[in-house]
């Protein structure tokens, strides 16, 4: 062969009897072929170094090339006269100026980015990040005295952080002693700030509020993302950012490190309630058997890489010696031939020699992408499958098998229920349903049934919770840190008065559940339901504040209007009728009796006469446009609201009033100007924001709808309607990417996406 | 309608104002179906109101169509309210048996809660 004659000719002739490494040529000789006998025996050693199928017959090819290339010839005429000639050729070598050749260098040289670099990176980040926010802390500003046992603490402390909203001042971190919080409380403290912190903060920007929210979980050593909330990088932080990656798509919040996974599991257990889903979201996001193969994949390059690895190791170093001497020469022969790329691939580990074969590497880079993920793993592939295997045993096997059976032994009803609803069924109309499809062809609707039994278990699961709240009563939240104040009632004015709806809610829950015959707690816990769009929790509220003063108007109007809203005519028609009877003006048009069997008409007759007897009484013309909406007269509902609006201009909750009637009767962007007068009155007016949505939705513009329901639920995230209009309005807008983050509910994914 | 005490009613009133809109006439283009659907206050089957959403001409009726319709669905008052306001899947209603279909099954699968507008809240 060519190649071993130049080689060995080159080695001869050039410096007799030496296999120095001051004669680049020769060394590589030496360490290609083996004269030396160290190396011969270790790629003896090595059976398995050829590369096997194309790339060998792809070689043969280029060496035919490289044998026939006329420059070529001169080169090895050239190296076989040894003395004067060669020196003057190596002279030349050195005499070059290095332009042509840095670049080759420089590609040997930089640095090769291993393909778990971004991942190792990611992790440190959320760190900095803390210690940043811990250095602020010693410089920051007069802070609130945070002494004294552990509750007053955390109390004062978020206190400062809503003291902070009045005033507009970025709120500063803090440190705190150690303050014992539970991953349940901390994950409560999470949830309500960021909450908290939309409505505190509703006119300024998304960027604003996160970092106010950020200062405050850091300062609490509350991890504000799932990033961040990662282990103290444990043994297998490849392994776990890998993990963690993989199912942050579906469910970010890890609140556990130790139990991340079995929480995951849990967590997804809860949500889809069969074990199908898990399954089929596995294979959604990796392929059915994406993951085994791709570690086959991997392993198998591991063996095979690693075994080419040692023997081509000497090789390179010398092939990257010999074109660091070549690169010093810039002679245009040269530069251009053959024989330099020839030894710069070679010392890229492009090329390899194996059996004195030169081969084509399957990858450029391959070679180096094994050597930077064999340090980073000090050696054996195996070490990767062994942390993996261990990591497995440790918390998967048992722990998932536990769970999946618990599961099964909860739910083994739904089944049952499940097989009770299908024999309910008509057979026969499925049957011919079914034979209908077929004859149509309609193929591939399949996958949507099996979709549909999916989420009718889920809906079940929904169903069996739901039936403790069912109608009309009311569910409290758990976990409602003013249960125990002094003065919860106060405390909930307040915030309701500062538009916190969701923290007036349980401020106010702490209220009745201390007095339960509070009438007014009830009464504004039901109002502030309804400005945070739950009718279903207002009306339970009222009721209760029914129950206690059966004569308070605005008890009665609010309970027609919620009403109104469920399309629940008869009841709603009672309680407005109920409110003209109670007025102490206008009770004597309303006989007693009439209450029994109550039709539109009469009410709606009985409202205009008292319109008539005082015309500057607002809240008969809010009943009338309530009444008048009942009845789908938007024309009529939409001149009532108008005329009390010109006696108080100032109400937020009217002139949504207003915007929803002429959104029902098709004028939209009426309805817009409407909305936005109550959200200049009350910015965190969750009704309205929803409202809008609904408006955009009405009229087609999808996308726009998205933004207005996202801000909504950040406000209120307990807002079912405006959960199932999002979806609706993904699909729409053909964003299904997003469904998954709807149907689990993450928020963060949806205003990432959808910012207002 | 006004006359009737069925929620589906209310929402029907308002899909008839919603098909005179833009988005509406869209929806004519995008479907171009017939639909009659009988809803049953309590019970399937029983003391039904019949209306007509017709997706070819851009109206909704009261009474059964004249002709065949591409599909009649049979539900009740609230199944149907769910089904419109995106609280239940069709679908799903259909295996439940809250929904009865008769007709072109790929017709049925174009009713989703999309083509109906959604209530403003007061």
């Amino acid at each position: 062969m060519i190649m071993i004659k130049l080689v060995t000719g080159g080695a001869a002739c050039a410096v007799p009897g030496s296999s120095s490494s001051s004669n680049p040529l020769g060394a590589l000789a030496n360490s290609l072929l083996g004269s030396s006998s160290k190396t011969q025996e270790r790629l003896n050693e090595l059976p398995g170094t050829a590369v096997t199928g194309p790339s060998t017959s792809l070689y043969s090819g280029g060496d035919n090339q490289l044998s026939t290339l006329p420059g070529f010839e001169n080169e090895e005429q050239e190296l076989r006269h040894p003395d004067a000639q060669a020196s003057e050729f190596l002279r030349g070598f050195r005499g070059a100026d290095h332009g042509g050749f840095a670049d080759a260098w420089n590609e040997i040289q930089r640095p090769q980015v291993p393909p778990h670099g971004p991942a190792l990176r990611g992790g440190p980040l959320p760190y900095t990040e803390f210690d940043k926010v811990y250095e602020n802390g010693f410089q920051s500003l007069p802070q609130p005295i945070l002494d004294g046992p552990p509750g007053m603490v955390l109390s004062n402390f978020l206190h400062s952080f809503m003291r902070s909203s009045s005033t507009g001042v970025p709120f500063g971190p803090a440190m705190l002693p150690a303050l014992g919080l539970s991953e349940r409380d901390k994950l409560c403290i999470r949830d309500r700030s960021s909450i908290m912190a939309r409505h505190f903060f509703a006119d300024k920007s998304e960027e604003f509020i996160n970092a106010q929210v950020n200062t405050l979980l850091h300062s609490l050593d509350i991890d504000s993302d799932f990033r961040a909330k990662g282990p103290i990088p444990g043994r297998y932080p490849e392994l776990e950012e890998y993990w963690n990656e993989s199912q942050g798509a579906i469910q970010p919040v890890v609140h556990n490190p130790a139990n991340g996974w079995i929480n995951e599991f849990s967590q997804q257990k809860s949500l889809h309630n069969d074990p199908e889903a898990w399954v089929n979201m596995f294979e959604q996001q990796h392929g059915a058997k994406g993951w085994a193969s791709e570690f086959q994949q991997e392993q198998s390059q591991m063996t095979s890489m690693n075994q080419i690895n040692s023997a081509n190791m000497a090789a390179m170093e010398q092939t990257r010696m010999l074109a660091h001497t070549l690169s010093q020469n810039n002679n245009p022969k040269f530069q251009n031939s053959k024989f330099l790329q020839f030894v710069s691939k070679m010392s890229r580990g492009e090329l390899i020699v194996d059996d004195n074969q030169i081969k084509p590497a399957g990858v450029s880079s391959s070679v180096g992408w094994a050597e930077e993920y064999q340090q980073q793993h000090k050696g054996a592939p195996t070490s990767w499958v062994n942390e993996f295997a261990q990591n497995e045993l440790s918390h998967g096997t048992n722990g998932w098998a536990k769970e999946f059976s618990a599961e099964r032994e909860l739910h083994g009803s739904v089944d049952d229920q499940w097989v009770q609803e299908f024999s309910k069924l008509n057979v026969n109309d499925w049957a011919e349903e079914f034979g209908h499809q077929v004859g149509e062809g309609v193929s591939g609707e399949s996958s949507e049934w099996l979709d549909g039994y999916n989420e009718y278990l889920n809906e079940q699961q929904a169903v069996k919770q739901r039936s403790n709240s069912s109608r009309g009563v009311y569910v409290f939240s758990d976990m409602n840190p003013y249960v125990g104040r002094p003065d919860p009632l106060k405390e909930g004015q307040e915030l309701f008065r500062k538009g916190l709806l969701s923290e007036a809610v349980l401020a106010l829950e702490a209220e009745v559940i201390k007095n339960p015959e509070n009438a007014e707690g009830w009464r504004l816990l039901g109002i502030t339901h309804a400005e945070n769009d739950d009718d279903q929790q207002a009306i339970a509220s009222m009721m209760r504040a029914h129950e206690v003063d059966p004569t308070n108007l605005e008890v009665l109007l609010a309970l027609g209007v919620s009403h109104t809203n469920e399309l629940e005519q008869a009841e709603a028609l009672k309680y407005l009728y109920g409110w003209l009877q109670h007025h102490p003006k206008y009770g004597t048009l309303a006989p007693p009796e009439q209450s029994a069997s109550l039709f539109f008409a009469d009410v709606a007759g009985l409202f205009n006469e008292a319109a008539r007897l005082s015309p500057d009484d607002a809240d008969v013309h809010i009943v009338l446009g309530v009444l008048y909406n009942l009845s789908r007269e938007f024309d009529s509902a939409i001149k009532s609201f108008q005329s009390a609006l010109k006696l108080k201009p100032r109400d937020y909750s009217l002139w949504n009033k207003l915007g929803a009637t002429q959104a029902n009767s098709v004028q939209s962007a009426d309805a817009l100007l409407a909305y936005q007068q109550a959200l200049d009155l009350k910015p965190n007016y969750v009704r309205a924001w929803a409202n809008m949505g609904i408006s955009f939705a009405n009229q087609g513009l999808y996308e726009d709808s998205i933004r207005y329901y996202v801000r909504a639920l950040a406000m209120n995230p307990k807002a079912d309607n405006a959960w199932q209009y999002l979806r609706i309005s993904l699909s729409c807008a053909s964003r299904n990417d997003m469904l998954e983050a709807c149907d689990s509910r993450n928020l963060d994914v949806l205003q990432r996406e959808f910012p207002l | 309608m006004a006359n009737s005490t069925l929620k589906s009613a209310a929402l029907l009133d308002q899909m008839k104002l919603h098909l005179s809109s833009d988005a509406g006439k869209d929806l004519v283009k995008k479907i171009g179906l017939v639909y009659q659907l009988n809803i049953a206050p309590k019970k399937i089957g029983f003391e039904e109101e019949i209306y007509v959403v017709d997706l070819k001409k851009g109206e909704v009726t009261k009474g059964p169509y004249e002709g065949k319709p591409d599909a009649t669905f049979s539900f009740k008052d609230e199944d149907f309210i769910k089904i419109a306001s995106g609280k239940m899947n069709p679908q799903m209603a259909f295996m439940r048996g809250a929904m009865k279909i008769k007709g072109s099954i790929s017709a049925a699968q174009k009713f989703t809660p999309d083509i109906f507008p959604k209530p403003s809240k007061l």
